[in-house]
């Protein structure tokens, strides 16, 4: 009998939880619809950046017979320090989420220092941080609360403060690695080189901007200029980016706990339906056999 | 009169994008107007408020902290860091126009800038 019981409130446990990780699901699909319209008014934003990024670069490509001289430009081949930024959420309970960034930046870590390079981390998001804390990996910034609500304001603070550091060359390279959104039900792992800008990246030689008027007169303040913000918006839309893909991760991490808590309650309804017949049996038997004995 | 296209573009979305006749931006080397089939030109934007003709005869201007111009024959397109249009019924426009101060004076541009920018803002807000 003690059994019976045992079960019934293992039956109402389990549905407890159902009730919890459905509600999670709604609000993760909430939050991603809103995330993904932030991601995408963002975007008109981004190509517009972009699209005059390459213009201004190409014009000093066309001035310049040895390629782009700007800081921000200049390609280093053998990089001897390297700066990776990556984000993580700042809650669990989103599937592999979290885990797959963590791997990609261990993964780039060890490629860096196997060429002898050295690596320096900063953090975004409580999980990695506490990862790497755990390890015991020494990280450079430590930022919480950003990827949980990505603001444009902190975000280009953030990474204006790690590009400073490109330009005085304690650092050769900064890469930013996340984990970005797809569709509802795709993640991927997303690397951008954020500095020196990937002119590989950049469609030089498409317009002709022999015309192109430039003001101020001084191509440098307005590349200079440019570059910054394209650094910084490339750190801020990561952030929806990866906001993005942790709400739909969540979403789909907990779809999966509310179908395996159901077949769970299933599964547990048929062991208590069948205990139950048991002890209705057993009890049968000793009524049945206790008459026997008194004829 | 000849229309052209102007787009303004944030971070948080595109704050407006129509057909005008004039746009008056405020250019890091001074205000400069800008009429249909201007020349190609790329300039960086100040702090200040960028005063718009539009088609229809009317006048709007949007508060803007820094950010740039890009100009060609058909199209003018600003990409700003932030921007406060400042329009609506009496009640938005006061909320408007206290978001627009409240934008221009956080933004890293010198003193005199802002202080002009400001007091532009507060003449818009008597004049409408």
């Amino acid at each position: 009998m003690a059994n019976l019981k045992e079960i019934k409130r293992k039956i109402g446990s389990v549905k407890n939880t159902q009730k919890t990780t459905n509600a999670m699901k709604l609000v993760s699909s909430a939050k991603l619809k809103r995330t993904e319209e932030l991601a995408k008014r963002s975007r008109v934003y981004a190509a517009k950046l972009t699209e005059l990024l390459n213009e201004i670069a190409q014009k000093m490509q066309q001035s310049n017979t040895d390629g782009i001289d700007n800081v921000y430009f200049k390609d280093v081949q053998n990089p001897k320090k390297v700066d990776i930024v990556f984000i993580t959420a700042d809650k669990g309970l989103c599937g592999g989420f979290n885990s797959q960034t963590i791997k990609r930046a261990r993964q780039l870590i060890e490629e860096y220092q196997a060429k002898d390079v050295k690596v320096r981390l900063r953090a975004v998001g409580r999980k990695g941080i506490d990862f790497f804390k755990f390890n015991g990996v020494e990280l450079n910034d430590e930022i919480i609360g950003l990827s949980a609500a990505p603001d444009f304001k902190q975000a280009a603070e953030f990474i204006s403060e790690v590009a400073e550091s490109y330009v005085n060359g304690e650092t050769d390279k900064i890469i930013l690695v996340h984990n970005g959104y797809v569709n509802m039900i795709t993640q991927e792992i997303r690397e951008d080189q954020v500095l020196p800008v990937d002119t590989s990246k950049l469609e030089l030689n498409t317009v002709s901007t022999s015309e192109l008027e430039v003001e101020p007169d001084d191509d440098d303040t307005l590349l200079d200029a440019l570059v910054k913000r394209y650094v910084e918006y490339t750190m801020y839309y990561s952030l929806i980016d990866s906001l993005a893909a942790e709400h739909s991760a969540r979403m789909q991490a907990m779809d999966a706990a509310t179908k395996n808590a159901k077949e769970m309650v299933k599964e547990l309804n048929v062991k208590y339906n069948k205990a139950r017949q048991e002890s209705i049996t057993t009890e049968l038997i000793e009524i049945i056999s206790g008459m026997e004995s008194m004829k | 009169m000849e229309l052209m296209k102007l787009e303004i573009v944030t971070p948080n979305g595109v704050i407006f994008d129509d057909k005008v006749k004039q746009v008056t931006l405020p250019g890091s080397e001074g205000e400069f107007g800008v009429l249909a089939n201007h020349a190609t030109l790329v300039s960086l934007l100040d702090t200040g408020v960028i005063v718009i003709d539009k088609a229809d005869g009317d006048e709007l201007a949007v508060a803007i902290n820094s950010g740039y111009v890009k100009v060609d024959e058909e199209k003018t397109t600003c990409i700003v860091d932030g921007a406060v249009a400042l329009s609506g019924d009496d009640s938005d426009l006061a909320k408007a126009l206290e978001e627009a101060k409240e934008l221009l004076k956080k933004t890293e541009s010198s003193a005199a800038a802002i202080a002009s920018a400001v007091s532009k803002v507060e003449q818009i807000g008597k004049s409408l």
